[in-house]
Order: structure tokens, then sequence, then C-alpha cells
């Protein structure tokens, strides 16, 4: 933790005013049934920002950052990924799933297929890359992940923190512009949770733009150029990380802050 | 909702994309264009069928019902049916009894194989697989036709033919034995056990709460057992006071017979009408949030649509077919006259009675009198097909549920201190029911439809009798659809029944 | 099959051999498994008393000099092929010899067998001698052959106690040498053992009449060749493993393997009559023409680039496969059609590269070959001549039906499942209907419907054997069982996977055929196989509807037979052999399968 508090690299120094907006949300909400699980949700991401979203369990984070590649359907707003609006536009879907990688929660491997096959299938079948291509793209990314190794095996023979990082290599072969992180470590054992963690950083150094939904302080503390905190389903308060941790506004925020530092 | 500041403009999902590239518009057309397809060639079909059997001359109607057929049926409640319906009715009737029994026997016998193959006796272990396996690869029908080859070479019925002259009788006419039967008063004494069923619920009440007021212990399934049989016994004696009780079915059978085809229709219709609607505002109530935002995708709309269309094409053929509201008239009144007629007998009948099996020579051959239980060698051949087939089934459905048990779950009992009989009544029995008893509703289901294999031994059961219809009379497609009528509502019968139980343990779980 | 291991699916995984438990010595264990308490000694003595009956009677039956087992004997060939004629008896072998073929191959490139110590063999023998023995001495046999079968099963039980004793505990042989063996050795009695001479004249169904002859000897040098055929097969296909990866090889051979029964019936044992004028003038013409126009529009179709224009396009050619059935058209033109607009609406799923389209099109042309082939070759008439409707009975009739019946319901049934768990509600509702209308009546009322009524629903001038009328009516019911048991394969694919394929951008075909179908189906592997069983099991229904099938004739027309009066009850107890023979091996090979995917998970 010193070591990352001690780095003169933080993302959050950088200034982002002048870039294009990645990802636009203008009041979003969505209801599952009678329950209203995202309330009026406004926020623009620029281009390579990296915005770290907390909030308790259940507030809404998952079904937010799950809208933005419509895995899920927002009822009221609109959400713009890169000057494309999401609506039931087949075209425009198709063109939001190729910008946008998502690493999950559970990893989500395929496991009836070898790594190097979990990498490669989107590339081919949905980018129609040759396959050739594909595959030495796909080496390229374990490389860059640091498995390059492990290629022939299959999901299953892997530990966690090598399956988390074959999915981000994954979502990468689709050379998204943006990323989706849902809590890609909190189901990892502290000693990979690290690893994982130096790939997404190295991630948000090379210039991604990431929204990344965790409770790693540290990482946000360095990596996030901006804290989204959200309870019931709003937004309750946006700061840089300097400004979030240490001057909280919002007495919610002060409490989810006091549990968890 | 509150409008923020931040967004006003964004209230709306923006333009709608064109037509070929929406989702929604694409999903819809899919399946519309399916469902035409399925249409059209539905229709297509029948229309050819239509045009063929009209080119043969083979109306479909349902008038066979009706009209007299030659049919001799080899047993059941009618052997000489005198309309084509009332044949099929027989047909029906035996199908149903010889699943009934065969699943009650099919259970006894599976739990004993069950249990057999969970055996730490070596050789019933060894019986009981070799039980299964044998009988699950051979198929059902060879060994129907097998069991019936058998025992038609059994010798011929003699007035000693024994094992038990007199009371038990084996030979190639099938197996006869001593027969208690539900005599003219059994309607009478129903009512009192009815009644005697009332007090005992109500006892049992009283004896649960004095149970939960005082915490002695009151054994209220006990009483109330108790209390009905009391009343059984005395039912013996006193049933006859209660002869009366025709007369009221008596009165509803006239008021069947006086109602207007248009009650029914109008009951029918409103029944329809009404439960749609209220299903509709129940799920769009349940559709709106807290603050009243009624959120309905796609196929929320088309749920709703689908229902009201339901509701009004049912309405329409409660209408337009007059004949189903005269059937439920008709078969309502004919109902209750004949439980009217139940009644209707003289004060010293009993309700019980019993008869041994009887040899009698009418013809050249002796064969075996009415008065005995009597299963006849197609009857006990499908019978022992059936139950020895499912058994195996069962069998390994039994073991598997006791097999999913955790093991854990017996070692914290034996840790409580239970005792093995108390351990499998309270712990591992009903966890292992619920394992059990799906795949048996299965089975259930299965049997009865096994039971249609009796054609290939001339036991009357529905498609045997069936066969020999459209086969008389041509009318081929209106059997076929009251075969398939039939069978679906006794496989839906006995699904609700299943699941009955199965819900009822699931809210024990909780 | 050097070693122990196991080829699973995700590769290989030595297996060790559980530790032995320690035997118990005889009385001991005796004492533990049979007579442990009083209820138990009860239990075993009132089991052994049911299993000295059991076996007391069913010998007694069997050797009873009142059976006909020659009438057994005699109508081996017309249980098996029925009235095929015995001048083209050729077909029939040579047909068994590819199938047997094909055993051999897979059996070599699938690495089947597993090994089996000699002392788990020798306990087999020696059980097995002395349960011979106990049956000779309850057997009603004459004083020799009493003595004979005392001493072969003295011999079988000295040989296994010898194994026994001898080899030490960690020695084994592959299974499938003993199979082999025994195999041979069975082929070997043929040549040594006088079996009786039986042969049959076959007149007219269903009365025929029998005359003793040489089933024996006609049979035993094809059977030995077959024999040879096989194991030569299986060596083939060990130098086919050490020669090409199994990654190409596997599916080459189950391709194969689902082309063998058409081709096997149609090109071999029925023997087409084709009129080579009108395949030349109209066949090849048609099959050419949506070859290259079809190879065109799919090729145009699969290119990245083509979006929306092509989903309208294949939707078109939907809608004119479809209208062509309502139009006067050869049939062959009507099934090219519609399945070009299932090529059509498939393309996009597999649209890519030009090597892509390029494969593509060859797929497109190679299986509209085959279907023109195939609905020629049926439409042609045959050139074998019997009595009756259809050139096979018996068991191979049995094997037939069961076989196509399983192919057609395969994909019939999956599309069932895939609707009945699909987003789009009207899908569901009508696969939903149809599975639970289909599964809540009996089969023989769907098998009378089919065979009774097809030829009123078909418009005229078509035609429809009853035995193809049967196997699309017994599809369609297997395919509702089949349907269900792939879609608890399909529940079982978690959410997750449905979203992450989702998320990197997968159409929802892509997603269905390339991430969900392929876990789904290896989750149902049990099931199915099961479901096949049963499939195998109830063709004997077709005997109620009086089609020729083994059943039919073991209880209509042997027993018919002037010679064999009245011998049912030995022909069902052989009918009752071959269907539990089949039943058995095919459920035994399910649980190693099951054991064999469960080991290759992680
Ligand atoms: N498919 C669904 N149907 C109904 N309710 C849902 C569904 N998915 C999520 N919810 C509800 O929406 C709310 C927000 O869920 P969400 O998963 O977005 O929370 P979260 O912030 O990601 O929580 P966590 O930190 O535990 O992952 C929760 O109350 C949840 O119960
Ligand atoms: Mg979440």
């Amino acid at each position: 933790m010193n070591e990352i508090e001690n780095t003169e690299t933080s993302a959050s120094t950088r200034d982002l005013s002048n870039a294009p907006d990645m990802i636009v949300c203008e009041g979003v909400s969505k209801w599952y049934g009678d329950f209203q699980a995202l309330d009026d949700v406004s926020a623009t991401i620029k281009e390579q920002e990296v915005v770290v979203v907390l909030g308790p369990s259940g507030s809404g984070k998952s079904t937010w950052i799950r809208c933005i590649n419509r895995l899920e359907h927002h009822q009221e707003g609109r959400i713009e990924v890169d000057g494309i609006e999401l609506t039931n536009d087949l075209r425009n879907i198709e063109k939001v799933r190729s910008e946008v990688g998502m690493v999950f929660q559970q990893f989500n491997l395929f496991p009836h297929l070898k790594v190097l096959d979990n990498v490669t299938l989107a590339p081919i079948w949905v980018r129609k890359k040759p396959k050739a291509e594909a595959e030495e793209q796909a080496a390229a990314l374990l490389e860059r992940v640091g498995i390059p190794e492990q290629a022939d095996k299959y999901p299953g023979q892997l530990s966690g923190g090598q399956q988390q990082r074959v999915a981000i290599a994954r979502a990468l072969a689709m050379e998204p512009r943006i990323m989706l992180f849902d809590e890609p470590t909190s189901a990892l054992d502290p000693e990979m949770i690290k690893e994982v963690l130096d790939v997404m950083k190295e991630l948000a150094l090379s210039g991604m733009t990431m929204m990344v939904v965790t409770h790693e302080v540290g990482f946000a503390k360095e990596v996030a150029d901006r804290i989204i905190f959200m309870d019931d389903g709003q937004i309750v308060e946006t700061g840089t990380p300097e400004v979030f941790f240490s001057n909280p506004t919002e007495d919610r925020t002060k409490l989810f802050l006091s549990q968890i530092l | 909702m509150s409008d923020t500041p931040t967004s006003t403009s964004a209230k709306v999902l923006s333009a709608r994309p064109p037509l070929w590239r929406d989702a929604v518009v694409l999903k819809w057309v899919t399946q519309l264009f399916l469902l035409f397809i399925v249409l059209t060639s539905l229709w297509f079909l029948t229309s050819q069928a239509g045009d063929n059997l009209e080119a043969r001359d083979i109306p479909s109607d349902f008038n066979f019902i009706e009209r007299p057929v030659d049919i001799q049926l080899s047993e059941g409640i009618d052997t000489h049916p005198d309309s084509g319906g009332r044949a099929l009715w027989v047909g029906m009737v035996n199908t149903i009894r010889i699943s009934i029994v065969g699943i009650i026997f099919a259970t006894i016998l599976g739990i004993i194989v069950g249990l057999a193959r969970l055996s730490n006796n070596w050789l019933v272990n060894r019986l009981g697989t070799m039980w299964v396996e044998t009988l699950r690869n051979i198929p059902l029908l060879v060994q129907i036709i097998f069991y019936f080859s058998v025992l038609t070479v059994l010798p011929r019925v003699t007035l000693e033919s024994g094992p038990i002259n007199g009371w038990f009788h084996i030979s190639n006419k099938g197996i006869s034995m001593p027969r208690v039967f539900l005599a003219d008063g059994f309607y009478q004494w129903l009512v009192v056990v009815l009644i005697g069923a009332v007090v005992g619920y109500y006892v049992h009440r009283h004896r649960t709460r004095i149970h939960n007021e005082t915490g002695t212990i009151t054994s209220p399934t006990l009483w109330a057992l108790a209390v009905i049989t009391l009343f059984a016994i005395v039912g013996i004696f006193i049933h006859p006071i209660f002869s009366w009780v025709g007369s009221i079915f008596g009165a509803l059978a006239s008021l069947f017979d006086s109602l207007p085809v248009l009650v029914p229709q109008i009951v029918l219709s409103g029944v329809a009408l009404v439960g749609a609607a209220m299903w509709v505002r129940k799920f769009i109530r349940k559709h709106r949030s807290a603050r009243g935002h009624l959120s309905l995708v796609d196929d929320d709309w088309f749920r709703i649509i689908f229902t009201a269309a339901v509701s009004i094409i049912l309405v329409f053929v409660f209408i337009s077919w007059s004949g189903l509201s005269s059937w439920i008239l008709n078969s309502g009144r004919d109902l209750f006259e004949v439980i009217e007629s139940k009644f209707n007998v003289d004060g010293a009948a009993r309700p019980f009675d019993a008869m041994r099996p009887e040899i009698i020579q009418k013809g050249k051959f002796p064969n075996y009198g009415p008065s005995g239980l009597t299963m006849s060698v197609s009857f006990a051949a499908v019978f022992f097909g059936v139950v020895f087939y499912t058994s195996a089934f069962i069998g390994e459905n039994v073991r598997g549920g006791i097999l999913a048990v955790p093991k854990g779950q017996i070692e914290a009992a034996s840790a409580v201190g239970l005792r093995r009989s108390q351990a499998l009544r309270h712990i591992i029995l009903p966890q292992a029911f619920r394992v059990i008893l799906p795949p048996t509703g299965n089975q259930y289901l299965n049997l009865t439809k096994n039971t249609s294999l009796a054609i290939a031994v001339g036991y009357s059961d529905i498609v045997q009798v069936g066969t020999t219809v459209f086969n008389q009379t041509g009318k081929t497609l209106p059997v076929v659809g009251i075969w398939m009528l039939f069978y679906l509502s006794c496989s839906l019968t006995i699904s609700v029944i299943v699941n009955w139980f199965n819900v009822r343990m699931q809210l024990v779980e909780r | 099959m050097s070693d122990l291991n196991i080829t699973g699916v995700e590769g290989t995984v030595a297996i060790k051999p559980p530790p032995e438990t320690p035997k118990l010595p005889p009385r001991e264990w005796l004492k533990e498994n049979l007579f442990s308490n009083k209820f138990n000694t009860l239990l075993t003595l009132f089991s052994t008393a049911i299993l000295l009956m059991i076996s007391r009677g069913l010998l007694s039956f069997i050797f009873n000099p009142e059976r006909q087992w020659g009438s057994t004997a005699t109508n081996l060939r017309l249980m098996m092929t029925q009235a095929y004629p015995e001048e083209q008896y050729m077909r029939v072998w040579v047909s068994v010899a590819v199938i047997f073929t094909l055993v051999g191959a897979s059996m070599a490139i699938w690495n089947a067998g597993s090994r089996v110590t000699l002392r788990r063999l020798g306990s087999f023998l020696l059980s097995s001698g002395v349960v011979i023995n106990i049956l000779t001495l309850l057997a009603p046999f004459s004083g020799q052959a009493k003595l004979i079968w005392l001493i072969i099963g003295s011999a079988v039980a000295g040989a296994g106690g010898t194994l026994l004793r001898v080899s030490d505990k960690d020695k084994n042989i592959s299974s499938l040498t003993l199979v082999v063996a025994t195999l041979t050795a069975a082929i070997l009695s043929l040549w040594i053992v006088p079996f009786g001479h039986h042969s049959f004249v076959f007149e007219r169904t269903p009365r025929s009449m029998a005359e003793t002859g040489t089933v024996a000897l006609t049979t035993k040098l094809p059977w030995t060749i077959m024999v040879v055929i096989g194991i030569l097969a299986y060596f083939f296909g060990k130098t086919m493993t050490s020669r090409f990866p199994s990654k190409n090889l596997r599916p080459t051979i189950i391709g194969i393997w689902f082309l063998t029964p058409p081709t096997l019936l149609y090109l071999v044992l029925r023997d087409p009559d084709f009129d080579m004028g009108h395949v030349l003038n109209t066949d090849i013409p048609i099959f050419l023409i949506f070859a290259i126009a079809g190879g065109i529009l799919l090729s145009w179709l699969t290119r990245p680039t083509t979006g929306e224009i092509g989903r309208v396009c294949a939707a078109l050619v939907l809608l004119a496969g479809f209208g062509m059935f309502f139009t006067p058209m050869r049939m062959i033109i009507r099934i090219l059609m519609l399945l070009l607009a299932t090529f059509a609406l498939a393309a996009p799923t597999f649209a890519g590269d030009s090597k892509k389209q390029r494969r593509y099109v060859l797929a497109w042309i190679g299986v509209s070959g085959i279907i023109t082939w195939l609905v020629t070759a049926v439409n042609t008439p045959s050139t074998i001549e019997v009595p009756g409707d259809f050139f096979l009975g018996g068991v191979s009739l049995t094997l037939l039906v069961a076989i196509f019946t399983i192919v057609i319901s395969f994909p019939i049934g999956i599309l069932l499942a895939l609707a009945r768990t699909s987003k789009m509600p009207i899908f569901r509702i009508l696969s939903t209907w149809f599975i639970e209308f289909v599964r809540g009546i009996p089969l023989i009322t769907i098998l009378i419907f089919f065979s009774i009524m097809v030829p009123l629903f078909l418009p005229k001038g078509m035609e429809l054997s009853e035995v193809s009328a049967i196997v699309i009516g017994y599809s369609l019911f297997s395919a509702a069982y089949l349907a269900e048991n792939v879609r608890g394969g399909l529940q079982s694919v978690t959410r997750g996977q449905h979203e992450a394929a989702e998320a990197v951008g997968m159409t929802t075909s892509q997603k269905t055929f390339f991430i969900v179908l392929p876990q789904a189906l290896r989750v149902s592997i049990p099931p199915l196989v099961g479901h096949c069983i049963g499939v195998f099991k109830e063709t004997s229904l077709l005997a109620i509807i009086g089609l020729f099938d083994i059943l039919y004739i073991a209880r209509n027309v042997i027993p018919n037979q002037t010679e064999f009066l009245g011998s049912t009850r030995e022909n069902l107890l052989f009918v009752s052999l071959i269907y539990f023979f089949f039943a058995y091996q095919m459920s035994k090979a399910s649980q190693r399968l099951e054991r064999r995917v469960g080991l290759g998970e992680r």
C-alpha cells in the first residue's frame, strides 16, 4: 500500500477537461419489476479517464455498469457511448459491444474452450478476423497480462488470478476503447488480487478509458481520476480521490468511508 | 418521477431506429413469421385431410358416440356396450382401473426393490440389482407378451384347479379370489363417515390447541382417527336414516334439467372474462413501482394481449359451441341422477359385502363366475408387466433419493442422540422423499401411458376399444382425438396431484 | 493403450487405481455380509430360496424336451432380416462389414477399453465356474450332459482360481484383448462344434415353412471375416491416430458415422434402380443450379460487410422456400430451397474472412449434394423384391427405425429445447405446448395415428411408405423427450456464460452455437444416452401396428410355422435376450462415459 501511495505517476494528476466525452449518461433510470435499481443517474466520462465506482452492496453499481454495454436495458434517460446512443438499434448495440470490453466478478470464462480459444473466439467470429492473425494477437495479449505459457490449458486448470487475467485478455482482444470492470478482484484470494490489479494499472497507464467497480481503496487512490459514490441507485458524490477520501461532503459518504477504511 | 435540473431534455428515449434494425421489431417479426408458418402448415394439413376424407366418403364427426355398435369387450363395467361412446367409456374405466392398481403395487414393490438395492446383505443386494437390470433393459411390450404367453399355457380351469379350491384359483382364464365390494348401503354409510371426518377434524384442532396451550401430550391424530372409526362402526347400523340425502341430489338434477343452455354459456364466458381482467389488473399492479411508475417491456405487453385474446377466444367458443354447454347440463343432470339412485335403496342394505370365487359351466367349458375378484389373463399380463417394469425404475429412484441424503445428516442425527429408527423417520425419509417424489411422479405418468400396450394382449383399455371402434365406423380422427384428450387429462391429473405434494413439501422446508 | 491414461474431453488425466480393500477370509465375509444378525440371516435364507426357485424354474423351462429351440435357430435369418432375398445376402454382409470397420477404427481413435487386472479376471472366472456348477446341479440334465457341464464349470473355476493365485497384484490386461479373445473363441466354436443344421425356405409372410439345413454353415465364414475385418480396422485406426491429429480425425469419423446408415440402407441394402437418364437430365442439373447460385448467394452473405440487407435476403429465401410447398414443384427443389434458407439465415453467424467464406460455401455444396443424393435414392424404386411392404424386417428394421428416429429427432429436439428456453414468448409457448402435448400421450397412439392417418394429410401425388410415416411420428415423439433432456443441459449453463458471450459482442445465434450448446450438450450426455436406449427398446411397439419387427416375427410368424406351432415362449425369450444385450451394453457404456467425462473435468 505504501508503495502505491508513493508512486509519482498518479493518473489523477492528468488534466482531462479537454478530452472528448466517451460515456454520457443522462437521467438514466431502471426498474426491476416495481423495484427501482437506478434513479436518475447522470455522469460523463472522458476519454482516457479512469473512474472508480464505490458504494454499499445493492446500491446499483453493477446495474449501472451493465446498462452501459446493454446487458441490461435502461428504461428512462439516455446513454451514449463514444457518440453512439444505446437504443434497440441492432447496429448500435453491435458497435457498442465491440467498443466496450467487460470483465466480470466471476470471470465467466468459457470452460469448454482452451485459454487461447477463449481469447480468439470473439475476434474471429465477431470481428471477422483471420484465424492466424487472431491467434498472434491473442498470444501477444496473454504475454501482456503475464500468462503466455497457459494458452493451451482449459480455464478450469488455472488459478483464480490467472483466470481473471485471461478474462481481461479476452476483453482486450476485441480492441475496445472502453473497459468496464465489475468487482474484478472480489472473488480472488489476497495474493492473487495484486497480479490482477497490476494488469489493470498497466492498462490505465496505457490510456484506456476505464470504469471500475471495486472495493480496493488503494487502487482507487492510486489510479482513479475520479471517484463516483452511489447509494440507493443514485449518485451521491463525485470527486477526485484526494478530495473524496479526505474531505467527503455528504453524510452517507462519510458513513460508508468510515466502514471501509 | 421528479425532474432533476441537470437532465430536463433526457426523459424520453430518442428517435427510433429504422424498423429492420430495431431489435424489438425484429424479435416480434420473427415470432409472428414463425407463428404464421405453423398456422399455415396446420391449416394446409387439415384442409388436405378434410379433402381426402371427403373423397373417401368418411366424414369425421362424432356421431358414432351415440350410434349403436357391435362390439363385445372381454371385460369391464359393461361387456356389450350399446353405443360407441359407451364402449369408449368402458375402455377409459379399464385404463384408469389398471393404472391405479398398477401405481399402488408398483410403489410398494419399488420401495422394496430400492431398499433391497441398499441392503447390507450381499445376496439381497444382488437380487435387487438383478431385478432392476433385467427388467429395465427388456422392452415392456416384450415382457407383457411374455407373461401373457406364460399365463395362457396354464392348465384349464376346473372345480379342482386350486391352488386353494373355492378360495383362490389360477388357470388359463386368469386369477380369481374372494372379493369385498361396496354394497347398496355404501353411500348412506359414506355420509356418516363424512360427518365423522368433520367431527374428527374439529377434535383434532381442539386437541392440538390443548397441546399448544398446556404442553401435555394429547395425540390429536389418534383421537381424530378414533372418532372417525367410531362413526364408521356406528354407521354400519344407523346408515338407513340418511336415505333422504338422495332427494337433495334429485333436486339438483331437476335444476340442471330445467336450466336453459344460455346459463352455462354466460357463466363460462363470465369466468373467462373476469378471470382475464383480474389477472391483468394484478399483473399491472405488480409492475407498478411504489412511486407509481409503470414499466412494461414488450414481453409484458405480449402477456397482457395474449391473456385478453385467449379470454375473448374462449368466450367465442363458449357462445358458438352450444353443444358444450348442453353437454355440461346433461352430464350434470345424469351425474346427480345416478347419485340419487345410489341412495334409493331399502333400509336393510349393508354397506359392504364379500363373496368367494365360483366356477360355473354355462357352455362347453367351465369359467369363473361373476362372484369372485377375477383378474383376467390379459389384465394380469399387463398388470405384472407395468408393475414389475415400473418397480425397477421406482426402486432406482428410492435408492437414489436415500443416497442423496448427505452423510452429515445421519451423523448429525446420531450426534443429537436419535436412534437409528428415529433418524430414519425424522431425518432421512423426509429429505429422501423430497428427492424421490418428482421422478416417481414421472414414473406414475409413464405407467399410465404404458397401460396402452394392453392392446397387444387384448385387454380392453381405451386404445384397444378405440381401435375396434374406428375399425368398425371408420372414424379414426375423432377416436384419436378422444384418446389424446383422455390421456392428457390423466397426465394432467397425476401431475397436479404430484405437484401438490411437491409444493407442500417445499413449504415444510421453509 | 500402453498405460493407465484416460483421454477425457479436457486433456489427459492419469487415474490411480484405488487402494485395494483387504479381502476378508471367506468365513468372515459370509458372516459379515449374509449372517450378521437374525434378521439378516432370515433375509439370506429367504432370498436363497427365491434364487433357487427362479433358477430351477428357468432351467427346467429351457431344458425341457418339449422346448422347440430349433424354431429359433432355424429362423435366425428371418429374425435378423426377415424376407431379404438369399441371393442378395452379400449386401447384408457388406453392410455388417462396414459397421465392423467403423467400430474397430473408432475404438482405436477414441482409445476405447480399459485395463482389467488378472486377479479380477480370475475371480470372475472362478465365480462363473461355481455358478455354472450350481446351475448344472439344479438343471434337469441327463447323467452325461450333467457330467460334461460339471467338467466345463470346474475347468473354468479352476482356471480362475489358478489366475487368482498365480498372477501378482497389478498385472493387467486390456479389456479389448478380452473382447477379441471371446469373439475369437465364439467364432472358433462355430468351426469346431457341430451346431445343428438349420435353414428355412421363405414362402410368404406370415406363413413360412422351415426346413432343416445349414444356417451355421453358411454364416460361419462371413462372421469369421467380420471379426478379422474389425481387428484389422482397429490397427488401421491406430496408425491413423499416429498420423493425424485427433482434432481432425474424430470429426471425420463422426461424419462418416452419420452418413453410414443412409448409405448402407439406400445404396447397399436397398440397391436403388437409378434411372440414369433422369438423374442426368433432372437431378444433377437441379443440384448444380442450387450449388452454384446458392454458393454465390452464401459467399455474398458471409461477407462481414453485408449487413442487414443479407438478413432480409435470407428471410425472402425462406419465404420462397415455404411458398414452394403450396405450388406444384419437385420435392427436391422444395427441400433444397428450405436448406438454402437455413444456410442463408445462419450465414451472418459464420461470416468472416475469405477462408471462412470458402469453407461455408463448400459446406453448403457438400450438404446439398448429400441431400440431393438421399432424396433421389429415396424416390428411386428398389431392385430388391420381397413380399410385403418393406424390404427389411426383424432386427434390421428395429435398428433402422431406432437409428433414423434418433438422428432425425436430434436436431428437432435441440431446436425445441432452444425455443422453450428462448426469450421469445411465442416460440416458448409453441414449443412448450408441443412438448407437453406429446409427452402427455402414449407412443402407441402416435404410431397408430401416423400409420393410418398420414396418407390422409398428404397432398395428392405425394406418397410416404408406412415405415417412413412411422419414423416421422416416432421422431416427433422422441424429439419432445429429447428436448426436455437438452433443456436440462441448457439451464445448467450459467447466466454469466450468456453475459460474457454477449459482452464480447456475439449475436444470439453465435452465443448459442459457440458457447451455450457445446456446454449444454455435454451436460446432457447421460440422459441423452438413456433416451436413446429408450428409443431402441420402444421400437418393439412396431409389432403392435403390424410391422415385421423382431417381436412380431417371434410372436406371430414363427409360432404359426407348421413345424414350430406354438413356439412363442422360446422365441420371446430369445427376443428378450437380444434387447437385453443391446440395452445393457449401451447403459454400461454410458456409465463408463459418464465416469470418463467426470474425470476429464476439474
Ligand atoms: N435481475 C434482477 N431482478 C431484480 N432485482 C435485481 C436484479 N438485479 C439486481 N437487482 C436488484 O437491484 C439492486 C442493485 O443491484 P446491483 O447488483 O446493481 O448492486 P451492486 O451495487 O452491484 O451490489 P454489490 O456490491 O453487492 O455487487 C439490488 O437491490 C438488487 O437486489
Ligand atoms: Mg455488483
